[in-house]
């Protein structure tokens, strides 16, 4: 584990001066009707980087990774103020196209949820609404997303078949074709294999390792293993405000603040 | 450590008991009576059918032969008229009201509304329907049956709409939305196909519910003994048919209406029965 996360630390630290930032929150605040769950967090996830959120149930951090999509809007008496910048607009203002940044922000759940039609209706569904494409082109268009999220070989012949007929695993791997079919820039994975077994979670943090080159990801994950082994920056929170940001070879061996080294080495109260 | 208390024990053991053999009486007793009511309905029915049931029309008093083709006819196309009006109606009210009232005060209203309506004595219904239709137009009719079966169909449609879309989890609205796809398309392509079998099972027991109702024909579409495929005027139908026929001194007429009451009931069963098999087919995941 020592030498893979070394690797990523050479990775890291040759691309760093490069990446722009991809996202810029400032300020954001968050709240669920009269619950503050988001408090003044500002930070960037730089381009094509992995970026982890980990912290303790309830902190924030998945209505964090809700907010960069606004799916948060699907309910009444949420709201979020500040300025979150997608390649410098921001994303918050009302005029901001919601199909747009969806496109633009894709998103992998916790549970996998297929839709109830073929695997490759699943897949090809949200091409359809945002692309015209003839028959060929969008054989290829799923088959590469398949080939993406490491599921082509084992449903290329049963692509016919209902996506609610794969395993947890694959059906997870479905919903990650899902979302890169569409070409977002922007992945936002709301802790993907916490449902998963140890085999599956290997395969998708592998497929998150070969996305970050094309993709900007943005991982909540309990995991913190996990956040060490497929980020290159993690971000700590801890009741709705954001402890600790940084590369996270940094934040886990030589945290700054206190609360942060408790919760990564368990010693957390 | 606890004691042991055997009295304490023997006391739950024989409450239970108890309990039990209570739960078993008053089982035994609804089927008992179920079993009565299909027994009669079976018996005499069987006795009664004969091929002229379904080519022929309801006869005079006194006279043998005859069927209830008339009647059989007029309770499908008024069956039919109900689900033509009350599907769409009802289909899209449970969906506003599942996907687009959540958490508003309208919506809350309207599920209120819409389960006293579920719960309205049918033959209010048929007194509405009678005030609103019959009276204007100076004549029973067809239409007018088949209007006040959508009434009673309606409400059963926009309840079972509402609970099906809402048994559908939210995480599959998130995920169809967070590719991008607005609201409404998602509605039409993930969550009816999600909700699709609960959706129809709904529409079948509807159908079930309208196909035995009485009370509501009686002011709207009365009777007709002539073969009528003019929604216009009044049309024979077999529930208003069985009551006529059932209180009648005329043993044809008797023999007629248990026919009726038998095969209505193998319908509304086999309705039932279909509608709930689709459910579980489907539904079981």
């Amino acid at each position: 584990m020592l030498q893979s996360q070394d690797t990523f630390d050479a990775a890291s630290k040759s691309e760093k001066p490069m990446a722009k930032d991809k996202i810029a929150l400032e300020k954001v605040n968050f709240y669920y009707g009269d619950a503050h769950a988001i408090k003044d967090v500002s930070l960037s996830f730089p381009e094509r980087q992995v970026s982890a959120l980990i912290g303790p149930s309830g902190c924030g951090k998945s209505t964090l990774l809700r907010i960069l999509n606004r799916i948060y809007m699907l309910y009444p008496k949420m709201r979020a103020t500040g300025s979150i910048k997608l390649d410098g607009k921001n994303i918050l203002d009302p005029s901001f196209s919601m199909n747009e940044l969806r496109a633009r922000v894709g998103m992998v759940f916790q549970k996998p949820v297929p839709f109830p039609m073929s695997i490759y209706d699943n897949i090809a569904y949200g091409i359809r609404h945002h692309e015209r494409l003839n028959k060929a082109d969008m054989d290829v268009r799923v088959e590469q997303a398949l080939r993406q999220a490491a599921l082509w070989d084992e449903v290329k012949d049963k692509l016919k078949g209902s996506g609610l007929g794969l395993s947890g695993g694959q059906q997870q791997r479905l919903c990650i074709a899902r979302g890169v079919a569409l070409r977002p820039e922007v992945l936002l994975l709301d802790e993907p294999t916490s449902a998963l077994d140890p085999i599956s979670t290997a395969k998708v943090e592998e497929l998150v390792a070969q996305l970050k080159g094309e993709f900007t990801i943005v991982i909540v994950t309990h995991n913190m293993q996990q956040a060490s082994r497929i980020s290159d920056n993690t971000a700590f929170m801890y009741l709705g405000e954001l402890i600790e940001y940084g590369p996270t070879t940094q934040i886990f061996q030589s945290p700054k603040i206190k609360r942060t080294e408790d919760y990564i080495t368990g010693r957390y109260g | 450590m606890a004691t042991y208390s055997g009295s304490l024990y023997r006391r739950r053991q024989l409450s239970s008991a108890i309990a039990l053999t209570l739960c078993g009486i008053a089982t035994v007793l609804g089927l008992v009576f179920l079993v009565w009511i299909l027994w009669t309905t079976l018996i005499h029915g069987l006795s009664a059918l004969s091929p002229t049931l379904l080519t022929e029309m309801t006869p005079p008093p006194g006279e043998d032969g005859g069927g209830l083709a008339n009647a059989f006819m007029g309770s499908l196309l008024m069956v039919v008229l109900a689900v033509v009006i009350g599907t769409p109606i009802g289909v899209l009210a449970g969906t506003y009201l599942s996907e687009f009232a959540r958490g508003k005060k309208l919506g809350e209203v309207i599920r209120f509304v819409n389960d006293i309506l579920l719960s309205a004595p049918s033959i209010i219904i048929g007194l509405f329907v009678y005030e609103l239709v019959v009276r204007p137009t100076a004549r029973f009719s067809g239409f007018a049956g088949g209007i006040a079966l959508a009434f009673i169909f309606l409400p059963v449609v926009v309840r079972t709409t509402d609970e099906m879309l809402r048994l559908v989890p939210d995480v599959m609205r998130e995920a169809a939305l967070s590719l991008g796809i607005p609201r409404w398309k998602v509605t039409v392509n993930v969550l009816y196909r999600a909700a699709s079998t609960g959706i129809l099972t709904g529409i079948l027991l509807a159908i079930a519910r309208i196909s035995g109702e009485t009370a509501p024909l009686l002011f709207t579409a009365l009777n007709n003994q002539y073969w009528s495929l003019d929604m216009s005027q009044p049309m024979a139908n077999i529930p208003v048919v069985i009551f006529q026929f059932a209180m009648s001194p005329y043993e044809q007429w008797q023999n007629l209406a248990w026919a009726g009451a038998f095969v209505m009931t193998a319908v509304v069963l086999i309705l039932s029965v279909v509608s709930r098999s689709v459910l579980n087919r489907k539904g079981g995941k």
